[in-house]
């Protein structure tokens, strides 16, 4: 995994409710790495303050994406009994001055290059990642449609969509006015069009489903999954290590069967994005790739598996099983 | 298929290797059907009645060659919107020549089925001369250039944007 960079938290305001804007820069103020529109940092959180371990949270970035002096995110507060874990808390302690550990940017969401125009779907605090894909069509002038879905008075960034896409941009605060026009959008978007989305779940799957409907090939169809989404427990499976065979139940994790039975692995995030949990993996009936760490590449090298969320696929036999070397 | 495609052949089609019929992709929400020749237009016949069953919205051109399914394709895909699909029937040399138009026109593979009745013609671009040379080859035979005589192997690499195949000569790393 890569090396974290130190940083200082620049500038932090409430955004709206529930949110707060951070801005994060070099403490001697030196240009940091730039990103893809649509990157995401990590940042660390420590323990302590009712945090049993450390904990690593994944934030789209907002802002400048060429040679950036700060990295802009907004965090989402999810309390407790909304299964939140207490990083988004913790980033709302930090105040102008506090310090973060932050993993460089990685890209699990970019815009794809030949299309010929950009639909993007948002909804809530999803609008992150799709500020930043408008940020750069309005750069380039690439043709781009926003249909986003906010609750009344509430939601950040919306004043930055209108001011980067003006038109372009349809803001919607009830769902059912929202589904109305994004059946009407999706039936109206000219051959070459990709369309993107970043939302909770269950919009996301609405969105897919409608642009099914509607004739869209999956391939035309992007979406950006937030670590705080619950996954779906999965499929049992058996994992080979060092000559023994242990069981993975539905709604357990490979990294906790590994946990359980005495193996140290590095961990953080437990949610697929800090790329702390890689195995190698020895072979595999089959692997389901469920995280934000991973290149395409590596996924179809088949040769290493993030513990926390990934899992063992069935082969040709039936059987779901893999051989990790630690 | 009758043998698995050699690693180096990865952007040659398995249609352009062996004749095949791809069902119609229900899931499109209208449809171009070109057919070129005969041939296609008797291939592409089973599409139009499944499009038919279906009450699906449905552009037919029947073509006399590539370069009229071209221009028709063209046209048809100026106004397409996302959920048009694009079928093909005709020889592969045909096949691939209207995937060109559609792939410069933003499709993508998933949006295009074919039906390909021969594959024993195919377009050689050369990349001495630049000529394209249409001819009865295989994959890796040689044949002389029409642009400018050098003996030219059949690389098995196809042009997306063209639909045809490399084209060099044969002893090119030989002695002059
Ligand atoms: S612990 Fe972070 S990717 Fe698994």
């Amino acid at each position: 995994m890569s090396a974290s960079l130190s940083l200082v938290v620049l500038d932090a305001v409430d955004a709206a409710p529930g949110v707060r804007s951070l801005s994060l820069a070099d403490p001697s103020g030196a240009t940091l790495p730039s990103y893809t529109p649509g990157s995401h940092v990590v940042v660390e959180i420590p323990a302590g303050e009712g945090r049993e371990r450390p904990l690593a949270n994944a934030y789209s970035l907002t802002g400048e994406s060429l040679h950036p002096d700060r990295y802009s995110i907004s965090v989402l507060h999810v309390p407790h009994s909304d299964g939140g874990h207490g990083g988004s808390a913790w980033m709302h302690t930090l105040g102008v001055g506090s310090q973060v550990q932050v993993l460089p940017p990685r890209s699990a969401f970019a815009p794809v290059r030949p299309a010929s125009r950009h639909l993007l779907l948002g909804a809530g605090i999803g609008v992150t990642p799709l500020v930043s894909h408008l940020r750069s069509h309005a750069r380039w002038g690439a043709p781009v449609e926003v249909l986003h879905l906010a609750r009344p008075g509430q939601g950040a960034h919306l004043d930055d969509l209108v001011e980067l896409g003006g038109d372009a941009v349809t803001l919607v605060h009830d769902r059912a006015t929202w589904l109305t026009i994004l059946r009407g959008r999706l039936r109206a978007q000219p051959m070459g069009t990709h369309l993107y989305t970043c939302g909770p779940a269950g919009f996301m799957d609405t969105v897919v489903a409608e642009a099914t409907v509607a004739g869209w090939p999956a391939g035309r169809v992007h979406l950006e999954h937030f670590g705080i989404d619950a996954l779906a427990p999965g499929e049992p499976f058996t994992v080979g290590v060092d000559g023994d065979v242990l069981d993975v139940p539905s709604g357990v994790s490979l990294l906790e069967a590994l946990e359980e039975a005495g193996r140290e692995i590095p961990s953080l995030c437990r949610q697929g994005v800090c790329g702390e949990c890689r195995l190698k993996v020895g072979s595999a009936t089959g692997l389901l790739h469920r995280d934000l760490y991973l290149t395409d590449d590596d996924k179809a090298a088949g040769d290493c598996v993030m513990a926390c969320v990934s899992r063992a696929q069935p082969g040709a036999d039936g059987r779901s099983h893999l051989e990790v070397l630690l | 298929m009758s043998a698995p495609a050699p690693p180096h052949y990865t952007s040659v089609p398995a249609w352009a290797r062996e004749p095949v019929v791809e069902p119609v992709d229900h899931a499109g929400t209208s449809h171009s059907v070109l057919s070129v020749g005969p041939d296609g237009a008797a291939a592409a016949a089973h599409w139009l009645d499944a499009l038919g069953c279906a009450g699906a919205r449905v552009r037919h051109h029947d073509c006399a060659d590539a370069a009229q399914a071209v221009d028709a394709l063209e046209t048809d895909l100026a106004d397409a919107l996302v959920g048009h699909r694009v079928l093909v029937a005709g020889s592969a040399q045909a096949c691939l020549a209207v995937r060109a138009a559609a792939v410069r026109a933003g499709l993508s593979d998933a949006e295009l089925r074919v039906a390909v009745t021969t594959v024993d013609e195919r377009s050689v671009w050369c990349v001495h001369c630049h000529a394209t040379n249409s001819a009865a080859a295989e994959l890796e035979d040689v044949l002389a250039c029409a642009g400018c005589g050098r003996t030219l192997l059949v690389y098995p690499h196809v042009s997306r944007r063209t639909g045809a195949h490399l084209g060099f000569m044969v002893d090119a790393e030989g002695p002059a």
